[in-house]
């Protein structure tokens, strides 16, 4: 059996330690990792933890990302808890085994330490490998600090695992400004959190040989397709079991997570929606703005995928003007949360105004005057009526203005 | 809300030292956040350390502060950072040095005016007094203590023990022995 | 403070980080950073005789990351290149196989040089930043007799 760690009522945990923690109380049976910064801590600490006994688990060092997640496949397909985490260059190397094991249904839980992708060679954060796992099969949520970080890292294994889920998940956070800040987290204890997940129960494993199965195979023109559908229902529908998760969770721990997260948007006319540590420095503007009467809100899609249309909807269907934030650039076409936005917005009787913002790329830092800057200029295309900028504009950009579009509408 | 913003070079104890603070202060039922700028660069590259501390959960992640507290741990960097950087009326300066604090401030004409908020103390000699070697982040956080107010020296001290409980009892009496002389020393 | 051999005006004229930030309509195509300010057979040239651009190392200063330095002893050195070799930022500085001294515009402190010097005493050893390098050599050690 594995030692057992004290932990404080309250540690100063970065998000890197706080995730590694989640993994160690999982007691992940095999990490394979080619670690990468600056997600490094977390394959790092869980090595030590295995070196000094706190899990029964195998560290397996291998030669490249690509590597590691097919030693993820293999030990997951074999019967095994499974985990390991990347970054930025590494993500994308890993992508072709991320379409391999979501195809093959194996709950592996991978943590992303939102980071650049090059060129040029970049190590901080945007997200532009979360935005490159959009279309992998995989679960993706994503960690604002390094508490969510902890508790979601937790609850990703539960929903993976679940018999009506069997899907990988992603749990992302934003390289350095939550991997690499310290801040007040409140762990449960080993037991605790360990039983909440549950044991493993594995699935048509490779290792009982009384039940023989292939994994991996061929399929063509003939029956590719309903693979595929079969995939995309079973991530769709994984919103029920992700919704139940999240209430255990809180049923257990007090802190509450929703697959749309609001801020303040009960009466709010103007709104951002972002992902990551920005969502926070936007709620604490929209604070202050409301000292100033304006009625700001900040809307943030906790599970990028399965993406929540009708949360989306629902959140944002009485606002006059909303601004997405895009923190990778889209190259040659608006951001990802710009489209996904509109469209749901679109079925709405109302549509409010939405824009686009590009901000942040490779650790652009995004700042609570920047933010409130974008709450106003809301403010100001919901009081004309329509967009009074290009649809499609840069934070924090250097150089003469750039942007991209105007509406048809109101004019 | 307090925010410390420390001057450092990579390998002397910022990120340590500000990571030791948070680990204090949450203990005493508040809020911290501690991080750092230092990217790819190498050891001795002159880096940044932050720390926020509130009473309430701290969700602004920008990292750009009007600093309560600059703590500048290497000597050097006092004369070739811009250490005055978005300071405010009453931000307060603690400055590793040995110099007096009149040599120094007639040196860095961004200080002259801030006289009476600048503070002195040998961290890196203290370090190398006690702890055999340069390590000037936790003599630093003595001289904070002293000039913030924050904590009284025990209880840091008692608090300081918990964080270093990994090393062994020699280099943690060897700390206790800096931060206590920088206590006493800081002027 | 002494720059060190072969110091030129353009070695180490900037601080690094400290460029100019221009705007997204500024920046080159590609990330491409263009080492010379204009063509020239570089193979054919002396290294501070090179038209260096500003995008290129060689005007870069590195030398406020230093707090020891390694200070170089003419007298005993065997010209054996090992610290050529070893230096990891080219900051060794040795012409047709003779070593001529330390760039300290570019060295970081890091002592390698030291450790892999063959000659009994050592013909490079590391000093305070401040210290002069006639008060370092004057204090150069004594060869060691070998332990028997």
């Amino acid at each position: 059996m594995a030692e057992k760690m004290e932990l404080n009522e309250i540690e100063v945990w970065d998000g890197n330690y706080a995730a590694s923690q989640a993994l160690r109380q999982a007691q992940v049976d095999v990490v394979a990792a080619y670690p990468i910064t600056p997600s490094t801590p977390i394959v790092e600490s869980y090595g030590a933890y295995v070196a000094n006994g706190y899990v029964d688990g195998e560290f397996v060092m291998v030669e490249s990302e690509h590597a590691a997640m097919s030693g993820c496949v293999g030990a997951a397909a074999a019967g095994g808890r499974v985990a390991t985490a990347t970054s930025s260059q590494g993500f994308m190397l890993m992508i072709e085994v991320l379409y391999q094991a979501s195809g093959m249904r194996l709950p592996i839980v991978l943590t992303v330490v939102n980071r650049a992708v090059a060129s040029p060679l970049n190590v901080r954060g945007d997200h532009g490998d979360m935005y490159a796992g959009r279309d992998s099969g995989w679960v993706q949520i994503d960690a604002f600090n390094a508490q969510e970080a902890y508790d979601l890292t937790l609850c990703a294994f539960k929903i993976g695992e679940d018999m009506d889920v069997r899907l990988p998940v992603m749990v992302h956070q934003d390289g350095f400004v939550t991997s690499h800040t310290a801040q007040n987290v409140k762990p449960l204890q080993d037991d605790v959190a360990y039983n909440f997940i549950g044991k493993y129960q594995p699935y048509e494993e490779m290792l009982d040989f009384t039940k023989a199965v292939t994994y991996g195979a061929q399929t063509e023109e003939d029956w590719h397709y309903e693979h595929k559908a079969k995939q995309h229902k079973a991530l769709m529908d994984s919103r029920d079991v992700i919704d139940r998760v999240f209430a255990e969770y809180k049923e257990l721990t007090g802190r509450e997570y929703n697959r749309v997260e609001k801020y303040f948007m009960d009466d709010a006319e103007v709104a951002i929606v972002a992902l990551g540590s920005a969502v926070e420095t936007a709620r604490y503007a929209a604070e202050e703005l409301r000292k100033e009467g304006i009625k700001a809100g900040v809307v943030a899609p906790r599970c990028f995928r399965p993406f929540a249309f009708d949360g989306i909807r629902e959140a944002l269907e009485n606002v006059k003007a909303v601004s997405t934030l895009d923190r990778s650039c889209p190259m040659g076409a608006m951001g990802t949360l710009f489209n996904e936005v509109s469209a749901a917005l679109y079925t709405t009787e109302k549509r409010p105004l939405v824009s686009n913002y590009i901000y942040g790329l490779g650790g652009r830092d995004f700042s609570v005057a920047e933010a409130k800057r974008i709450f106003k200029e809301q403010k100001a295309h919901a009081d004309a009526g329509h967009l009074t900028t290009p649809i499609q504009q840069f934070s924090g950009l250097r150089g003469p203005k750039l942007g991209f579009f105007e509406t048809k509408r109101g004019n | 809300m307090i925010e410390i913003r420390w001057h450092s070079r990579a390998g002397q104890g910022a990120v340590t030292g500000a990571k030791g603070l948070g680990d204090v202060v949450s203990r005493t039922g508040k809020e911290v956040q501690a991080f750092a700028l230092y990217g790819s660069a190498k050891r001795g590259a002159a880096m940044n350390a932050y720390n926020r501390i509130d009473d309430k959960p701290i969700i602004n992640h920008e990292t750009g502060m009007e600093p309560d507290y600059v703590l500048v741990i290497d000597p050097a960097l006092a004369f070739t950072d811009n250490i005055t950087a978005n300071d405010k009326p009453t931000t307060k300066y603690i400055i590793t040095t040995n110099l007096t604090k009149d040599e120094l401030i007639s040196q860095i004409p961004a200080l002259q005016d801030k006289k009476d908020r600048v503070f002195v103390v040998d961290a890196i000699q203290i370090s190398l007094d006690t702890i055999g070697r340069s390590m000037p982040n936790t003599p630093m956080l003595g001289a904070l203590m002293k000039v913030s107010g924050m904590y009284d020296l025990d209880f840091f001290l008692e608090s300081m023990k918990r964080v270093l409980a990994k090393f062994p009892q020699k280099i943690i009496d060897a700390n206790m022995a800096a931060m206590t002389r920088a206590y006493n020393e800081v002027k | 403070m002494s720059r060190g051999v072969l110091a030129t005006e353009k070695r180490g004229m900037r601080e690094l980080g400290a460029e100019e930030h221009v705007g997204w309509d500024e920046v080159t195509q590609g990330t491409l950073l263009p080492s010379f300010e204009k063509d020239v057979d570089a193979a054919h040239v002396r290294p501070e005789e090179r038209p260096y651009s500003d995008f290129n190392s060689y005007t870069a200063t590195v030398a406020s990351w230093r707090v020891i330095k390694p200070v170089y002893n003419r007298d005993i050195c065997i010209d054996c290149q090992n610290c050529w070799v070893w230096c990891p930022d080219t900051s060794i500085v040795s012409r047709d196989k003779q070593m001529l001294g330390i760039d300290y515009d570019h060295c970081k402190g890091c002592g390698v040089c030291v450790e892999v010097c063959p000659t009994n005493p050592k013909s490079l050893l590391m000093f305070g930043e401040s210290e002069e390098t006639e008060a370092a050599l004057a204090k150069w050690p004594e060869k060691k007799k070998k332990a028997k």
